[in-house]
């Protein structure tokens, strides 16, 4: 619900349109009947424009989707905001991990408010960007699970306790006043003099390294060891270490000096550890926060671990330290590949605990695990509906029983799921919603749960829009037919579209009728949907007013939707409106930047949030044990992640689900 | 469900903390009807598959040729006709069972167990066919492999106390049980699925056991969590009409 709600409020990120609406329909109207290429008007140029703008952010901000193909945490293309916000990274070893998908939402949310504060501040926003980012969308579109449509589906989970950062730079409000940062807060350089042999200058970084990373990690690059010295200690520290004392002196303070080669941790006595670095050594730091141990590294060597029992409770920053003038250093936080191959110790992380949880044994089912996921899936098809579905399995799963017991009148255990009419009647609704029936859907849900559109009035919205979608849908299709492309092809695949759908359309026809007659209902011949004409005419003459017919159905249906519900005060309700009315802007909105909404894949969550209501007012559950499972499993997870713990190297949905 | 007309009467005011985070969680119904489908395929259910494509508007995956046949397997080795599941594995595809000498053993084995389960419940009580298969197949492989003969003199010790099955030892009575045929079958389903180059093991049997993992390491670690998480699978017909189940759930413990 959330999902939709949300989708809703990024697609509509010009939010312009409500207060044009007068200009902004005819001109999309004279485009859509005149389907001419160069009359764009300045404002629907003006809507593409700002929805490429937002297609470019959503594009950017599903960590899933892009597949990165090199070494380095990739930056984020912004449009226009990149001067207001820091471009967001995501260092190599941490691209697929939870906390990575977390902070890139909540950056994604603070990029959402901005934009939003911007086009309420300042009107001309338009002509940011050029097509060219649709080519993103493409890339992302073909799928075998459909995953535009978990773009729409998918919501960006509303974080209310802030996620916490990684460090990107060193810290400009925490640094000695003898060291100097340059090139954005990455390199830290000693200028002025030494005064006494144990001052020193230290810098933190911006953010502490997080728990929830599991595993952090960056390394430094020495770019100069000074004159007459190479007095670089590199490591972390608690918030309130003295900075100008070199770091590992102090206490909560851990570091790998480059003088001597040795570690230091809360005393200014050292223990031998690995190699002296100087001049262009990379040094890497990193804590497992699973084992509260640190580590560095040499030059894509591992130096093996250096502390120890680090305390649970600390915030520890990245920190770097020098003492003789004209010594400097470069960070790398994960804006650059890094030396050593830390990806790999990662990934060897996670394999060891995916191993671990491979072996587990299930023993809080009674009857077993193959019992467990029975009944899992059973009750799962059962309860969504999945009538036809449950029976099958049902039957197979007592065929296998059968087989097992090699007893033809052995007991099975399996019980069969419980079907009732209400199973029946939510697989006829949903099967209408994903056909793009809206009509039909509305229709049953009226006759046999009167109370549920009228209790969920988002619910009900949403179907009205949906139908708004699907006709806009059908103008699409009429246009495609009207301007053929010139292939032999063509017109048999339309037809044979035209008569899958009128198959499935027939074989309800009757109890269509009755149901009418019944409900003494008497619904205008949904014309712009018509199946029959459909079959009859292949004339170029006839579609044509089919489609100026259609089109002129879509807009009254339109004015009726914006009059029923233009007075809703909920926003959402609002950007929801705006948002499937710019679809009229465009000649044919599949191919463009909005094109998500109009994909069939958006049926599915439409389906599935009436099912749940009308589950919820049979007093059932609105959820099937399998999703509470999966809630349980990523809840739990979490837990486990938020100290640094196990769980930190899990990512439900990416390492389980798909 | 974040609609404020769904949860009237939800506000319990002993909510566990965790419950709630819990309810925040919002799965995805495609990944749901994906793991359901990844499940109906790798497992093999083909019927339920097929129309689980059509209810819920789903591709089938390519490899259903695959299915059909290793539902065949499976089914052999269910009602111990081994033969016929070697013969069919090889048939599909021969590298299989050559790389695999555990999992050729368990099969060859299983064999052997229906063999001793038939001499035995015959009237004549004739051992040899039992004992000629296990010089002929078993023996020259449990040679080379402790674990192998270890579970090859197990098994032929079946034929000294069969067929009075009321004293044999549980370690013996493990192997007349259902649940061995049943696992060597998903071992062999398995190792076909990664044959073929699909994920081995169903997605939904992973997350059944990530589930398990987690409580049992969040429990160890003292996370502040229910004493008791419910799936809602045994009551599930006995729900309060007030549509927080979750809350009851917990609450009923």
């Amino acid at each position: 619900m959330n999902a939709r709600r949300e989708s809703w409020a990024r697609v509509a990120a010009a939010g312009s349109l409500g207060s044009n609406q007068g200009p902004a329909r005819s001109g999309a109207l004279s485009h859509l009947v005149n389907s001419n290429p160069t009359s764009h008007n300045r404002l629907s140029r003006s809507i593409d424009a700002d929805s490429h703008h937002h297609h470019n952010n959503m594009s950017t901000s599903w960590g899933r989707a892009p597949s990165y193909n090199s070494q380095a945490g990739y930056w984020q293309g912004l449009g226009g905001s990149a001067q207001d916000m820091p471009p967001f990274f995501v260092p190599s070893y941490l691209r697929g991990s939870k906390h990575a998908e977390k902070l890139q939402e909540s950056h994604k949310a603070k990029l959402v408010a901005q934009r939003e504060y911007k086009s309420t501040h300042s009107p001309s926003t338009g002509s940011l960007s050029t097509s060219s980012s649709s080519v993103n969308l493409h890339k992302i579109a073909p799928s075998h699970r459909g995953l535009t449509h978990e773009v729409i589906e998918r919501a960006p989970v509303f974080v209310d306790e802030p996620v916490a950062p990684w460090p990107t730079k060193w810290n400009e409000g925490d640094r000695f006043q003898q060291l100097h940062l340059e090139d954005g807060g990455r390199l830290a350089k000693f200028s002025g003099t030494q005064k006494t042999h144990d001052e020193a200058a230290a810098v933190r970084a911006d953010f502490p390294m997080p728990r929830q990373c599991g595993i952090y990690y960056y390394e430094i690059t020495v770019i100069s060891k000074g004159k007459d010295g190479r007095m670089i200690g590199v490591g972390f520290s608690g918030p309130k270490v003295a900075l100008s004392r070199i770091p590992g002196w102090e206490p909560d303070s851990y570091a790998y000096h480059g003088d001597d080669g040795q570690t230091f941790s809360n005393t200014t006595t050292g223990k031998s550890y690995g190699p002296k670095f100087g001049t262009l050594d990379v040094v890497g730091c990193g804590i497992n926060f699973r084992t509260n141990t640190a580590f560095f590294t040499k030059n894509g060597h591992m130096l093996g671990t250096a502390f120890r029992d680090l305390k649970l409770n600390m915030p520890y920053y990245p920190t770097v330290g020098m003492k003789k003038p004209g010594e400097t250093v470069r960070v790398n936080f994960g804006q650059e590949p890094f030396a050593f191959d830390i990806d790999k110790m990662v990934q060897d992380e996670k394999t060891a605990i995916q191993a671990e949880i491979a072996r587990t044994k299930v023993y809080n089912a009674p009857e077993g695990e193959d019992a467990l996921i029975h009944q899992l899936v059973g009750q799962y098809l059962a309860h969504d509906g999945y009538v036809e579905t449950a029976r099958a399995f049902s039957d197979e799963i007592v065929d296998e029983a059968r087989a097992l017991a090699s007893d033809e009148d052995a007991e099975i255990p399996y019980r069969t799921a419980v079907e009732d009419m209400d199973a029946l009647n939510r697989q006829k609704i949903r099967r209408a919603i994903l056909e793009g029936d809206i009509d039909k859907a509305l229709k049953h849900t009226t006759a046999y749960y009167p109370s549920v559109l009228r209790d969920n009035e988002n619910i009900y919205f949403k179907l009205r829009c949906r139908k708004f979608i699907e006709m806009i849908r059908r103008c699409g299709e009429l246009s495609a037919q009207c301007h053929p492309v010139p292939t032999p092809n063509s017109k048999r695949s339309t037809a044979t579209t035209l008569n899958k759908r009128n198959s499935t359309a027939t074989e309800e026809y009757d109890f269509e009728m009755e149901l009418d007659e019944q409900l003494g209902v008497h619904n205008p011949p949904p014309s712009w949907d018509n199946k029959d004409d459909d079959l009859e005419d292949d004339d170029t003459e006839d579609k044509q007013a089919r489609h100026q017919r259609a089109t002129d159905e879509t807009i009254g249906y339109g004015m009726e939707l914006k009059a029923e519900f233009a007075n809703d005060p909920r926003r959402e309700v609002k950007k929801a409106l705006e948002d499937t009315f710019a679809l009229i802007a465009y000649t044919d909105a599949r191919e463009s930047s909005l094109a998500p909404l109009l994909e069939i894949s958006g049926r599915v969550p439409v389906a599935e949030e009436l099912n749940s209501a009308i589950l919820v007012s049979l007093g059932k559950s609105s959820s099937a044990a399998l999703e509470r499972l999966i809630q349980q499993t990523e809840a739990l997870v979490t837990e486990l992640a938020d100290d640094g713990g196990p769980g930190a190297f899990i990512n439900v949905r990416r390492d389980f689900l798909y | 469900m974040s609609s404020s007309t769904v949860s009237v009467s939800a506000a319990t005011p002993t909510l566990h903390p965790f419950q709630r985070k819990v309810d925040d969680i919002k799965p995805s119904k495609t990944d749901i009807n994906f793991v359901i489908m990844d499940y109906l395929v790798s497992e093999g259910y083909p019927r339920a598959a097929e129309r689980f494509a059509k209810e819920a508007n789903l591709q089938l995956p390519h490899d259903e040729e695959s299915i059909q046949s290793r539902v065949e397997i499976r089914r052999a080795i269910h009602v111990g006709d081994i033969d016929t599941a070697i013969t069919k594995i090889n048939d599909l595809n021969p590298q299989i069972l050559d790389t695999d000498p555990a999992l050729h053993f368990a099969l060859l084995r299983l064999q052997l167990i229906e063999l001793i389960r038939t001499c035995t419940s015959s009237a004549t009580s004739d051992i040899t066919p039992a004992l000629n298969f296990a010089s002929s197949q078993l023996a020259p492989r449990a040679a080379t492999n402790q674990e192998f003969l270890r579970d090859l003199e197990l098994t032929m010790s079946l034929l000294i106390f069969l067929p009075a099955t009321e004293t044999l030892q549980k370690e013996l009575t493990e192997l007349l049980e259902p649940s061995l045929r049943r696992n060597v079958a998903s071992k062999v389903n398995e190792a076909v699925l990664t044959s073929m180059g699909a994920h081995g093991e169903a997605r939904m049997r992973s997350v059944v056991r990530l589930r398990q993992w987690a409580e049992t390491k969040a429990r160890a670690a003292g996370k502040d969590i229910p004493p008791s998480l419910l799936l809602g699978l045994q009551d599930a017909d006995e729900r309060p009409a007030n549509g927080n189940t979750e809350a009851t759930d917990v609450m009923v413990q």
